[in-house]
């Protein structure tokens, strides 16, 4: 049972190996908008943004009235044209209320908002002219002449409320009211007749399902946390046992599993918490009778009067209630065998036990502290439950409200209201509670996506057409082709690397480059994986200083070791008593690296590094990368892979990227990383396919073993021929500060070394261009910044204390383009795809390697992206708030402040700018190939036709386009657009902070492109 | 120049910049027209670097021409002559306020220019600047104060801020009371020092330490009341000083201050508002002088603390409330060593002692980093004290006081029943009654089954 509700916990390990995956993972087999209401009910998260800010989009023209058109036709499809009553279609009445900004909030702001502003004076400000002119003369024609002779049908108590209107402005001057008082008079009444409506029309509507848990019913009747108190205790418990090595004194016990070294500490002496007093006894009681764990929680949870078919519900209810910390059990139990401390098997079980005897005892106690009375756990939920509302909360003024605001737009006038029989009365109150905010909001996000998605498509398809008008010429050799991975922040690297040489070519691959293994570097303690998170590696690969510098590396070794034991002991006497009053009397030299670090970082971190370079390895090491002896592993000749496992790996990420022929001469391979100070989420910056870890050393085997004689005459067996003048160069792209490391340079052949140099040259160059444009984003930065001044600006974010923003991650991700590079070369893509080479033309026609390459591109995006997107619907909920008050706590993750459940996903400082859209993954095959790969993925056809993600291909021939929609392939009909052009990325971005439209940036000059479909810039 | 005109400025300036800086960001925020980011960051490096400037030109000059106490008044404000009192505001600067005014504008300082970019876009930014110029203003008229009503003065706006910024994130419920917390702890510290400064007055008839002091300046002053007069005011201030310091048994406010955002749990409570308390006590140290029996108080509180630091420090698994219990560990030492009569050993153990903890404190969130990095020196797992002395006790004494550490001493669950649920449930009592005979005078049956009316204070939902 308790597998089943494990499901519903976050599954995000310890912070220092980041694990991107849909937060709403559990209810994946659901349809996406279904899945985000479950949630919301689950997590008492949100569903979708505000209403606000989808109206802010709408005002600012993210979202335009022609997206909503579409959209509501779409979703109604037969049932839009019927009518409602006499207020004309359901479409235009749905559409009425989302095109304006209604106003719908508490009942106390309600009232406030009739009393207190001049709600029912004006008119709204969206009401036509027209509709507010003819509203006044139909409402003066309709009291004047019908109401006061007598001469109309309505009941005796909308005339009793309209007459003591009119009594309340002076029934009888009523000749020499002005305009502006007819309309007071016309809102006061309009705003009477719809309260009347709304009051004596509703229908009846469900009352809020009884909460589950004794700690919510009791919150709900009397405001005593029970919870509150039992976190207290909990959560230091749960640290204490989790605690990786940040305490010095580790929990007694622990050896003995969760619930044992919870009974040695609590068993004996009374707790000086009173709630606590009876806590010791029933541990005796608990142990003394011998119980195991499962029937301890059976016994607890009868004795709280839990029923066996609502038992499943209430665990995972009572998981949830410190989800991070039951969360993180989890992982460590299951998931962890490698941490300092991983939990023991059973240890999630042992907290549920632990937690409901808490549970019970808080409970009971607070009851009994409020009434006197002593009352069993399962007798006060019964009584609890009694106090639970079973009449449905009324809502009727705000509906009632709802319906005023509508009739302004409308133009409902009160006759007409007055008028309506009251079967359409419950037709109207139905058809507008139908239509509740949440139903307004999923409406609202999909026009939301919608423009994007349309635009990057249609974008697509014009710079596909512009590439068909050029006359395709034979291609020459490249001068330089460079291997990135498919991150989104890699988008612009490649870019500008382009456009700094439009001779180059890119291309891109999941960052790991098949190379999965476990990696010590020179200066490393330990092995860590280097792989997506789903995979485990077989293979060992070490680092090694040269041999030539085995000396000097055993002096820097020992250099390193007695300075992190002197550090080491530094920080603990810090702590200590009689450490601290030594360390305290040096402590006034701590104010140099103080001041130094937090006003000149730059400075501080060139100095620092200066320093590190004498310790630090040295800088020419080598791979231990070739196995002679069978199997793999992590000692002596066990290390590394053996040729044709080389073979294999070089093979398959060549074919991937369709890199078959036509090889330059000199073919980079770039990993990539970040750096950042003071930041517990460092890990969710590195690559992501490498399990959020740095990728250099991918990048550097790979090439290694591409440059391998013995590789190369496999490779050529297998019929993959490579140029013997053809090198690869490993390298690693810091994209926090910008960096580029080389790998191996001694091993470039003199032949070589001028065509490197200008390849290092043009990263360089691709480097300041790429800072700037991420500049951009950075409010700190100014807009007038020059590259050069970019690249420190971004280097000294990199070493900055004080820094939460080090760099925006994938904050703008929100597509995945798999296919030629052609696609998407010389597209402005802003830093929002994630871009994948693909050959369709190279791959069979069961689409082999897309199956391959879809296998891992897939999930990490669609994981990427979608806990950016719970992130930053509800920052709090499905994010881990504000960073500021961020603690570390055990080592393996971040409480907010002193003491709270823990904190997974993602902070609200990095999604600050995130667009939150489901990622459009664009595979360039045919939709009969795509579906051969759905049927062979159960996982990504799931998120596929639950529309966890929105698919389109486009024919590798014919350019078409089809949208994967209710089950199936539809045709999309691009529209013609223009797409602006312009001579360089920067004369697109210039002077811009937020997201930016596609624009055609050609890179080779090209006279035939025909003016009609180039915005002239 | 006239010197003692020079000496006067300057010291004018020290005080005036907080106060400044006060009132502009406090104006413009209330006047409903807040200063852009930026203009609040240069307002506010200006007036700390000024401030800081014209203070160590107090020094310099202090040591050229060997004056040891500069007396700075800033005229008499209110007087009530038949009562003998007078409040006048008048600044001491001497060897203890001139270092310590120092050090705050450094770390105070520091700290901003740090919070201009790690609250860049935050919404309480504003908020937060504002209420980092009242602590620097509290600190700066706190530890120059020559009055014992001045410091109370710079005390409040202090304790005020500290508050606030604890409860920083409002949006939050445990933010909100743990500052509540923070907040009622320091009231019980302000009370005692107010008896303290009533005492004093009627006493000795005025409250400027000089009177209480006699004419030497610190730390040579001597003060004139009697053992019994000075154990009984020693005492309050004992308390006070406990209090705002966080010792024993009021110490379960201090890991509860790090809700606040990192920088202001760094330099409040990790480095400066835990050193008030002692910096009293070493401002009354004459008193001390007096009592043996205050003296032996003052060391044993401040050893008990420190041991309990230590303990509870070991314990911690969470990175902030570690540093807390280390900072009371020091605290508890320069404390017991203020009660030996240790005075410029205390002020340097203080001033080294901010200074490490705000750096520690800031890079706080590094410690991930930082402990691999220590590994990968190392070249193995850290030995995190597996064998400290905690493993040659006895197993049931071990977890004994391993849970002694655990639950904090017990301090604030022995607080809250022994005062905080009677005080509550006296309250209510009377709430009780009240309606009980109003529903008797207006003639309303009570209604039975209303639960709501026993909702009591939120104060007992944490340990």
């Amino acid at each position: 049972m308790i597998k089943a509700a494990v499901a519903f916990l976050p599954a995000q390990g310890p912070i220092s190996s980041y694990v991107f995956y849909n937060t709403l993972q559990a209810l994946e087999h659901l349809p996406f908008d279904e899945a985000v209401r479950r949630g919301a009910d689950l997590y008492h998260c949100e569903p979708y943004l505000s209403e606000d800010r989808y109206h802010r989009e709408l005002q600012s023209g993210r979202i335009t009235a022609e997206d909503l058109n579409s959209v509501l036709l779409d979703d109604l499809g037969d049932l839009a044209d019927q009518l409602v009553g006499f207020m004309g279609t359901r479409f235009h009445l749905r559409l009425a209320m989302l095109e304006y900004p209604l106003r719908v909030g508490s009942e106390h702001e309600l009232r406030w908002l009739i009393s207190d502003t001049d709600a029912l004076r004006r008119f709204r400000p969206e009401t036509p002219p027209a509709v507010r002119v003819q509203m006044i003369d139909d409402t003066r024609r309709w009291l004047e002449r019908d109401l006061s002779n007598g001469s109309t049908k309505v009941d005796s108590w909308t005339k009793q409320q309209v007459k003591s209107v009119l009594k309340e402005y002076g029934h009888d001057q009523n000749d020499s009211w002005n305009d502006s008082t007819w309309e007071s008079v016309t809102l006061q009444c309009l705003w009477s007749i719809c309260l009347h409506g709304a009051r004596t029309m509703a229908p009846p509507s469900e009352p809020e399902p009884c909460p589950i848990r004794h700690h919510d019913l009791l919150l709900k009747a009397t405001d005593r946390n029970a919870d509150g108190l039992v976190h207290a205790t909990l959560i230091r418990f749960c640290a204490a046992f989790l605690d990786q090595g940040l305490a010095s004194w580790t929990l007694p016990q622990r050896d003995l599993g969760f619930w044992k070294s919870f009974h040695e500490l609590y068993k004996s002496g009374r707790g000086k918490h009173p709630w606590q007093n009876r806590l010791a006894s029933e541990l005796h009681r608990i142990d003394d009778a011998g119980l195991t764990i499962d029937e301890t929680i059976d016994q607890l949870l009868s004795q709280l009067g839990v029923a066996p078919e609502e038992r499943l519900d209430f665990i995972t209810q009572t998981l949830l209630a410190l989800r991070g910390w039951a969360g993180m059990i989890w992982q460590m139990e299951t998931n962890a065998e490698w941490a300092v401390r991983p939990a023991p098997a059973g240890t999630l079980k042992e907290f549920l036990a632990v937690r409901l005897l808490l549970d019970r005892l808080s409970i009971e106690w607070l009851y009994a502290d409020m009434t006197g009375r002593h009352v069993p756990a399962a007798e006060l939920r019964v009584r609890l439950r009694e106090l639970c509302p079973k009449e449905p909360p009324e809502h009727y003024e705000q509906q009632a409200y709802l319906l005023f605001q509508l009739a302004q737009i409308r133009g409902w006038s009160p006759k007409d209201l007055a008028h309506m029989s009251p079967t359409t009365w419950t037709v109207l109150i139905g058809e507008i509670n139908a239509f509740n905010n949440e139903e307004r909001r999923r409406i609202y996000h999909q026009a939301y996506e919608r423009r994007y998605c349309d635009h990057i498509l249609d974008s697509l398809a014009a710079r596909a057409r512009l590439k068909a008008s050029q006359p395709s010429k034979p291609r020459p050799r490249p001068t330089w082709q460079l291997v990135t991975c498919i991150d989104d922040r890699e988008e612009s690297f490649r870019r500008h690397l382009e456009e700094v040489d439009p001779l180059g070519e890119t291309y891109s691959a999941a960052g790991f480059f098949a190379v999965a293994m476990y990696f010590k570097s020179a200066a490393d303690a330990h092995f860590k994986p280097l792989c997506p998170a789903v995979m485990k590696p077989s293979h060992y690969v070490t680092e090694q200083p040269a041999y030539s510098l085995t000396e000097s590396a055993r002096s820097r070794r020992d250099a390193r070791r007695l300075l992190g034991n002197a550090s080491h002991q530094w920080h603990l006497s810090s702590r200590s008593f009689l450490g601290g009053i030594v360390t305290a009397a040096l402590g006034s030299l701590a104010t140099a690296p103080l001041v130094a670090r937090v006003l000149f970082p730059h400075l501080t971190a060139k100095l620092t590094r200066l320093f590190d370079g004498l310790v630090q390895p040295p800088a020419v090491t080598e791979l231990q990368l070739y196995r002679d002896d069978d199997p793999p592993g992590p000692e002596g000749d066990h290390l590394g892979y053996t040729r044709d496992e080389m073979a294999g790996i070089v093979l398959r990420i060549l074919q991937d990227i369709g890199l078959t022929k036509n090889f330059s001469r000199i073919v980079m391979i770039v990993g990539h990383g970040s750096s950042s100070l003071n930041n517990p989420h460092e890990s969710s910056y590195h690559c992501g396919a490498c399990g959020c870890a740095r990728g250099g050393p991918n990048a550097r085997a790979f090439a290694q073993m591409a440059n391998d004689p013995h590789v190369r005459k496999r490779l050529v067996e297998k019929g993959l021929v490579i140029p013997d003048d053809t090198i690869f160069v490993g390298c690693y792209h810091n994209t926090c500060n910008e960096d580029v490391d080389y790998f191996d340079l001694n091993a470039i052949p003199r032949s070589h070394r001028p065509q490197f140099e200008e390849v290092r040259r043009v990263i360089d160059a691709a480097r300041l261009r790429n800072a700037h444009e991420r500049c951009r984003r950075f409010q700190s930065a100014s807009l007038s910044i020059t590259p050069e001044q970019a690249l420190e600006h971004v280097q000294t974010r990199a070493e900055d204390l004080s820094q939460p923003r080090p760099e925006y991650d994938h904050a703008t991700n929100a597509i995945q383009v798999i296919g030629r590079r052609e696609l998407t070369r010389d597209l402005y893509l802003d830093r929002r795809a994630f871009v994948t080479s693909y050959d369709p033309t190279a791959d069979d026609e069961d689409g082999t390697i897309l199956a391959r390459i879809s296998g891992a591109a897939i999930p990490v995006c669609t994981g990427i992206n979608l806990q950016f997107f719970f992130s930053t619907i509800d920052p709090v909920g499905y994010g881990c708030g504000s960073k500021l008050p961020h603690n570390i706590v055990s080592l393996l993750g971040v409480m907010e402040g002193a003491a709270s459940d823990l904190r997974p996903w993602l902070y609200s400082q990095v999604v600050e700018i995130h667009e939150p859209v489901r990622i459009l993954t664009v595979i360039e095959q045919t939709p009969e190939v795509v579906l051969k790969l759905m049927a062979g993925n159960p996982a990504i056809d799931q998120q596929i036709r639950n529309y966890w993600t929105y698919l389109v291909t486009i024919d590798p021939q014919t350019r078409e386009m089809h949208i994967f929609q209710d089950g199936e392939f539809r045709p999309y009909k691009p529209r013609p657009v223009k797409l602006p052009q312009r001579s360089s990325s920067i004369e697109w971005y210039r002077g811009q902070r937020d997201n930016l439209a596609c624009a055609y940036i050609p890179t080779i000059p090209d006279p035939v492109t025909p003016k009609a479909e180039v915005e002239v810039a | 120049m006239d010197q003692a005109v020079l000496f006067h400025d300057l010291g004018v300036i020290v005080l005036l910049m907080p106060a400044l800086l006060m009132a502009i960001l406090g104006l413009t925020a209330l006047l409903g027209r807040p200063l852009s980011e930026s203009t609040m960051a240069g307002i506010t490096a200006g007036s700390v670097i000024v401030g800081m400037s014209a203070a160590i030109g107090i020094l310099i000059l202090m040591l050229i021409t060997g004056v040891r106490r500069v007396p700075v008044e800033l005229g008499n404000w209110v007087a009530i002559p038949h009562q003998h009192y007078h409040f006048h505001l008048q600044f001491v600067f001497d060897r203890l306020s001139v270092p310590f005014t120092i050090v705050s504008f450094v770390l105070v300082g520091t700290v901003g220019a740090f919070a201009n970019r790690y609250l860049h876009r935050e919404r309480g930014y504003g908020r937060f600047f504002l209420l980092y110029a009242l602590f620097l203003l509290g600190m700066i008229v706190a530890s120059l104060a020559g009055t014992i009503e001045t410091l109370f003065v710079g005390w409040e706006f202090v304790g005020l801020s500290s508050a606030l910024l604890v409860a920083y994130f409002h949006e939050r419920p445990m933010p909100v009371i743990n500052g509540f917390r923070v907040w009622a702890i320091y009231r019980v510290a302000d009370a005692a020092f107010l008896i303290a400064a009533v005492a004093l007055h009627h006493l000795t008839g005025e409250g400027t330490f000089a009177g209480l002091m006699g004419t030497g300046a610190w730390p040579e002053g001597h003060a004139a009341l009697t053992p019994h007069q000075a154990l009984f005011v020693g005492l309050l201030l004992l308390v006070a000083a406990a209090g705002k310091s966080g010792l024993v048994p009021f110490s379960g406010w201090l890991p509860r201050a790090m809700e606040g955002p990192t920088p202001s749990s760094a330099v409040f409570y990790g480095a400066l508002s835990v050193h008030l308390g002692t910096y009293l006590l070493l401002r009354v140290s004459p008193i001390l002088e007096i009592s043996f029996w205050l003296s032996a108080a003052v060391v044993v509180l401040g050893l008990i603390s420190a041991l309990f630091g230590t303990l509870a420090g070991r314990v911690q698994s969470d990175a902030k409330s570690a540093l807390a219990f280390a900072s009371l560990t020091q605290v508890g030492i320069i404390t017991a060593e203020i009660g030996l009569g240790l005075r410029y050993i205390a002020l340097i153990h203080m001033i080294g002692h901010a200074c490490l903890r705000t750096l520690q404190l800031l890079r706080a969130p590094s410690l991930l980093r930082d402990y691999h990095t220590l590994e990968n020196a190392i070249g193995g797992r850290l030995n995190h004290g597996e064998s400290a002395w905690e493993n040659r006790l006895p197993s049931s004494l071990r977890i004994r006081l391993y849970r002694f550490a655990f639950s904090r001493g017990y301090f604030d669950a022995t607080i809250d029943s022994v005062i905080v649920r009677p005080f509550v449930q006296f309250f209510q009592w009377c709430n009780r009654q009240e309606r009980r005979w109003t529903n008797l005078l207006t003639g309303t049956r009570p209604e039975l089954a209303n639960q709501r009316t026993v909702v009591a204070d939120n104060k007992e939902e944490t340990e």
